[in-house]
């Protein structure tokens, strides 16, 4: 099943001048449920929490298993840093490859703050692939804070908030002194 | 007599298939868990845009979840592929494409919207948030814009990126 307009009222507010409104047409296809169900579905479906338990238990049962992945990736963020500061381009993208997975993952096995900190080392590192440019000490900044995560988890909160505060005040700087000296 | 809504019953889910296209091992790992733990069966895996092309050909899922980084083919440009209208039966419209990525700036939510992502999650990724986005993303109705050069949701649309609930952000 199909439906369409061609060169509706809808088409002609999506077009930027450049195009043809004729040459933009709208379709609307059944969803997938629809499309697999047939006349079993009735929509809205209802999220199942039976399914989110497994889920949740999934991520616990890998749980274990991740927190020896990160500490291992950590270990390597350190092994890292210094060639990586050093202008050693591939010790700089291995850099930026560990702290991306930790960014993507830390947060869901429960490490938020590692997360954080993988994050904001990311958007440093990318912001320094424009400029071409990059700030050594946030650099060892980040991957300090991050093996202090792992090592010192009962470290309060608030801490680490102000840390993170501290380094992003500190990212800004640099931008704005690297945008100054043009 | 009022009808009951579907419950999103594993039954349903035995039916679908996704396309997980992700470089990171660890990422793609628990994805694949994460969608077998729902009941999907028939995930299929891929290490980066080029691989997600030749599966999206191949195996013809119902969702696609990618990242958005990734070498040397990334989410974006195998999105931008797949919705271009000139490449014939590789191309496709209506398939929800799911982008998970790390990026929360407006400028890449944007750029994925144009190029064609259904959904934009941040990370980290969650288990509700992605549940939520399939549940989304099988249930409702597909609108989509046909173009010259471009067969996909429209480039004009609202995209939201769906973030975190605090303390993971």
């Amino acid at each position: 099943m199909k439906h369409s307009k061609i060169g509706s009222r809808l088409a002609g507010h999506e077009t930027d001048g450049n195009e043809n409104p004729t040459e933009v047409r709208f379709v609307r296809v059944p969803s997938i449920a629809e499309r697999k169900l047939g006349s079993e579905y009735v929509a809205p479906m209802r999220l199942d929490p039976r399914i989110l338990d497994q889920m949740q238990a999934t991520i616990r049962s890998l749980e274990t298993e991740y927190v020896e992945t990160l500490s291992a990736q950590v270990s390597m963020l350190k092994v890292l840093v210094e060639p990586a500061c050093k202008g050693d381009a591939e010790a700089h993208g291995r850099l930026y490859a560990i702290a991306h997975d930790v960014r993507g993952l830390a947060g869901t096995f429960g490490f938020a703050v590692t997360g954080r900190f993988a994050d904001s080392l990311c958007r440093h590192l990318e912001q320094g692939d424009k400029s071409g440019k990059y700030d050594d000490t946030v650099i060892r900044y980040h991957v300090d804070a991050i093996c202090d995560t792992l090592e010192s988890p009962g470290t309060d909160s608030t801490i680490s908030t102000e840390t993170l505060d501290a380094l992003e005040k500190l990212i800004a700087a640099n931008r704005e002194s690297m945008r100054a000296a043009g | 007599m009022t009808e009951e809504p579907t419950k999103a019953a594993p039954e349903f889910f035995h039916r679908l298939k996704v396309l997980v296209v992700e470089d990171s091992a660890e990422m793609r790992r628990l994805l694949d868990a994460l969608l077998r733990s729902m009941g999907i069966e028939h995930v299929i895996l891929a290490q980066d845009g080029e691989g997600g092309l030749a599966a999206f050909a191949a195996e013809r899922p119902d969702i696609i979840i990618t990242d958005g980084s990734m070498k040397p083919m990334d989410g974006y440009e195998m999105t931008r592929r797949i919705r271009a209208s000139d490449r014939g039966a590789d191309a496709n419209p209506d398939v929800p494409i799911l982008m998970i990525s790390g990026h929360v700036d407006r400028a890449f939510v944007t750029h994925a919207r144009d190029q064609g992502v259904t959904y934009y999650l941040v990370k980290p990724l969650l288990a509700d948030m992605l549940y939520k986005a399939i549940i989304a993303a099988t249930s409702t109705p597909i609108h989509f814009v046909e173009k010259p050069g471009y067969r996909g949701p429209s480039p004009r649309r609202s995209l939201d990126a769906r973030l975190p609930e605090p303390p993971f952000r």
